[in-house]
């Protein structure tokens, strides 16, 4: 890793969304620094997801701002907004393949925001020898290369989710950002996502930004913890230092409120 | 009967699948009535062209059904007429090229219109919202949309009529009067087999910073294609039938065939042709069928 | 490395593919690439003549004459148009209109009707010695030939009634019934017939055979389980089927009056005879407009069939 200078990293200074009249964001502030791995962590509906699309600018803060790299994410041309999401690779919750594309073809999808149409499009059809090995090399390390050239919805749920974060993998991101990858599958095998995505990160000096349900998981496996509830930063502190109970809380406050709510 | 009356909670008299049947039904006897054409009309001999209408002929035209003409009927054939069996397949090979030609043509229209009119061409990045790109998509999509409407709503043959009191007879003008509604029906159906696609697929992609046409391109129309591609066939299949029904205004086509032979009262030599168009159709029914099931499979 | 290369390549040998599709569209492509090398090489698409001089001068006439007559020579006046198209409405236009609905309207019920019943004997889950229960004894092979025989001359019919064009029906019974509405309510009729049969058919077929079955363990008939079982299931998408071959209808039903049937087409057409160019597009455009209100009506039903459950 470089020098970290104050314009490294990620900085979300005071940023706020607003759906539909419906805030989903309320005045959050948060430094990532480069290399770090951070869980997100809270109830459904905590703005998890929010946050981290206001993370790789596919959402836009309806006040606030956030600086990648001191670049200012608002203020981007379109073009140099699709060269910093192409610098952030993003697992979604429902992880977004084609399911009548081979799995290759899936993969190197990963790549488009670095490429012009014509470029991709060369790709998608006859893709160079040694883009195919990059994406075996890829798929090896998240444990499927014999899929290489399966149909996609012929894989499993847990197969499926490799090839989503293998093609995160094959955007070569600098930062990692990763919705909810273990809400689908068993905890036996969302234990080894969660694992698999933090070994990668630290190879390769990733940032890794993860929201989770499971604080078990959390704990485990990163160093740093948020704690989001309605929108707000309840607690940012080193795993040592959350108290179970402040963890807890996320959820029992929430549970009161919808009581409330219900009578 | 004496029954309690509250014992049995009698369901509303008619649903709204009710409704339905109901409106069905008074439609069809209001209709009914309105045609205003007593059924004894139907019978031979009591209608305004009684010459033809006798049994006879009705019989005779059937009767042929068994026995589709080989040869020609009529005994004034010139030397240089090809057999009629050459002729036959003359005509349903020229079916086929001018359904293919109006359906190239088609496709390559309706693509364009048909992603322009779909409202998943038009999500734009909400990161980026401009004036251009809050203004603009609605007009152009709203005009896209009334065209593609307009281009549907004029049948082929009615475009054929138009073109012909236009221009006059031609055969790139009937090809064009296919063209014309067929665009359009495609351009339909493929804005909608768009906009179903699941749009999980378009977020990721733009997530790697694709711009919006790669997301479109690999996102979306992979998943579609499919669905596209079976539609198109069948629409082919269809674009033969219009080809051939052309023949009866002109276009070189076994309609044209069916409609002279069947003017000059050779039963035989019609139910040829359409025997012909049926092996037509089956052979692109079948051929639609195994595709689609291959496709959904 | 060689060994990456090597495991890289086998799996490209053994990849899943789907060649059917390929195929289908290869030859497809070729066809369109045929169709329009042979059109033009043999002079019937001949661009020049299409767009000659001449042709030009008839464009020009045309885009003149389809002016509303009383404005032929005057300037645009909206007022004197709405008179002209109100007095062509009233004239011809509302009864045609009026009729082609009807005529559309009987002949999707006829079909309706007799593709229920065509459907039946189509269906292979139903039409056979074992219908979703095994038989006591296994059937006689004359038995089982009896059936499939019964379901290949169904569909076979089916096939046919579909494939023939409604035009090219109504142009064959327009002679032999005269000019009425019948031979255009029955041309839609027996086309629509085939096509509705086979879409039931197919429904029927994917209906899952526990209730049926149990319907047969209780010892009900054939047509006891279709009245029963099959035909309640299968109601919905019927009634969707119903309505948008009804779409069709109407548009069909527009341009079979060009045989001289009432509806909006014979007005298309004795308009074009006339040489009253302007009267014909107006007339057009009106049956546009009837097709557009057919779409949006039957738009509506689906929508109340599909909450109906």
């Amino acid at each position: 890793m470089t020098g970290h200078g104050s314009s490294d990293g990620l900085h979300v200074a005071d940023v706020s969304v607003v759906y539909a009249g419906l805030p989903a964001l309320d005045s959050v502030s948060l430094g990532i620094a480069p290399g770090e791995a951070v869980a997100f962590v809270g109830p459904s509906g905590a703005g998890k997801t929010t946050l981290l699309r206001v993370l790789n600018a596919t959402v836009r803060p309806t006040s606030g701002c956030v600086t990648y790299r001191g670049e200012h994410l608002g203020e981007l041309s379109a073009n140099d907004l699709r060269a910093v999401r192409g610098r952030i690779g993003f697992v979604h919750q429902s992880l977004g393949l084609v399911p009548n594309l081979r799995v290759i073809q899936n993969v190197m999808a990963g790549r488009l925001g670095r490429q012009g149409l014509l470029q991709s499009l060369r790709a998608f059809v006859r893709p160079k020898p040694a883009e195919i090995e990059h994406a075996y090399e890829i798929l090896e390390r998240v444990g499927i290369p014999e899929k290489l050239y399966e149909r996609t919805d012929r894989l499993s749920g847990g197969q499926q989710q490799r090839v989503a974060i293998a093609r995160a993998l094959y955007q070569d991101p600098e930062m990692l950002l990763a919705d909810e990858p273990v809400s689908s599958v068993d905890p036996a095998r969302a234990r080894d996502t969660v694992k698999l995505l933090t070994e990668i990160s630290s190879e390769q000096g990733l940032t890794l930004c993860m929201s989770l349900h499971n604080l078990d998981l959390a704990r485990d496996y990163f160093p740093r913890l948020v704690g989001l509830r309605n929108g707000k930063i309840a607690f940012d502190a080193p795993v040592g230092e959350v108290d179970p109970d402040e963890f807890q809380r996320l959820y029992d406050l929430e549970q009161g409120e919808m009581l409330a709510d219900g009578a | 009967m004496v029954r309690d009356a509250g014992a049995l909670r009698r369901p509303p008299p008619i649903g709204p699948r009710g409704l339905v049947f109901a409106g069905i039904a008074a439609a069809g006897v209001w209709s009914f009535v309105l045609l205003d054409v007593p059924a004894e009309r139907l019978l031979p001999g009591s209608g305004l062209l009684p010459e033809l209408r006798d049994l006879r002929v009705l019989g005779d035209f059937l009767s042929r059904a068994v026995s589709p003409a080989l040869d020609y009927e009529s005994s004034f054939v010139p030397d240089s007429a090809p057999p009629l069996l050459m002729k036959v397949l003359d005509g349903a090979h020229r079916t086929v090229a001018y359904a293919a030609m109006a359906m190239t043509l088609s496709l390559l229209l309706a693509f364009p219109l048909g992603f322009v009119a779909s409202s998943a061409w038009w999500r734009g990045d909400p990161a980026r919202v401009t004036t251009a790109t809050r203004f603009v998509p609605p007009l152009l999509f709203g005009g896209v949309r009334a065209l593609i409407a307009f281009m549907r709503s004029i049948h082929e043959l009615l475009w054929a009529i138009v073109f012909l009191a236009a221009m006059g007879y031609s055969t790139f003008a009937a090809i064009l009067a296919i063209v014309i509604p067929y665009a359009g029906t495609l351009a339909k159906v493929f804005s909608e087999i768009l906009d179903e696609a699941p749009r999980d697929t378009a977020l990721a992609l733009q997530a790697t910073g694709a711009s919006r046409t790669q997301v479109f391109v690999f996102g979306l129309l992979p998943r579609a294609l499919p669905d596209m591609a079976a539609y198109a066939f069948y629409r082919f299949e269809c674009a033969i039938r219009s080809a051939a029904i052309l023949g009866f205004f002109g276009l070189e086509t076994l309609g044209k065939f069916i409609s002279s032979s069947f003017d000059e009262g050779y039963y035989g030599e019609v139910w040829t042709y359409i025997y012909a168009l049926f092996a037509l159709v089956l052979v692109m029914e079948w051929w639609s069928g195994a595709l689609r099931r291959k496709v959904t499979a | 490395m060689n060994d990456r290369v090597r495991c890289i390549a086998d799996l490209h040998m053994q990849r899943p593919r789907s060649r059917a599709l390929w195929w289908s569209m290869g030859a497809l492509g070729l066809l369109g690439i045929y169709s329009w090398t042979w059109g033009l090489a043999t002079g019937d698409l001949s661009f020049g003549d299409t767009f000659s001089a001449r042709r030009l001068q008839n464009l020009e006439r045309f885009l003149g004459e389809i002016r509303p007559y009383p404005l032929h020579g005057v300037e645009w006046d909206t007022g004197i148009a709405l008179d002209w198209a109100r007095t062509l409405m009233s004239e011809h236009g509302y009864e045609a209109m009026v009729t082609t609905l009807a005529i559309s309207v009987v002949a999707i019920c006829m079909a309706g009707l007799v593709g229920a019943m065509l459907a039946l004997p189509a269906a292979r889950t139903l039409a056979r010695a074992d219908a979703y229960l095994p038989t006591a004894k296994p059937a006689t092979r004359g038995v089982r030939f009896a059936w499939a025989a019964l379901v290949t001359v169904t569909r076979g019919l089916m096939v046919f009634l579909r494939a023939i064009p409604e035009y090219v029906w109504a142009f064959l019974l327009v002679t032999m019934l005269g000019v009425t509405a019948w031979p255009a309510v029955l041309a839609l009729a027996i086309h629509n017939a085939g096509i509705m049969g086979r879409l039931q058919s197919e429904v029927i077929e994917n209906v899952p055979p526990t209730t049926p079955a149990t319907l047969r363990g209780l010892g009900a008939t054939r047509s006891q389980v279709a009245l029963f079982a099959l035909m309640p299931e299968t109601l919905n998408r019927f009634l969707l089927f119903f309505f948008s071959r009804w779409e069709t209808c109407v548009r069909e039903a527009t341009i079979l009056g060009l045989l001289g049937m009432a509806s909006l087409g014979a007005v298309i057409s004795e308009s074009r005879a006339g040489q009253r160019l302007d009267e014909m597009m107006f007339f057009v455009l009106v049956g546009s407009l009837l097709v557009v209100v057919g779409d949006a009506l039957s738009i509506l039903a689906r929508r109340l069939v599909r909450e109906a459950g």
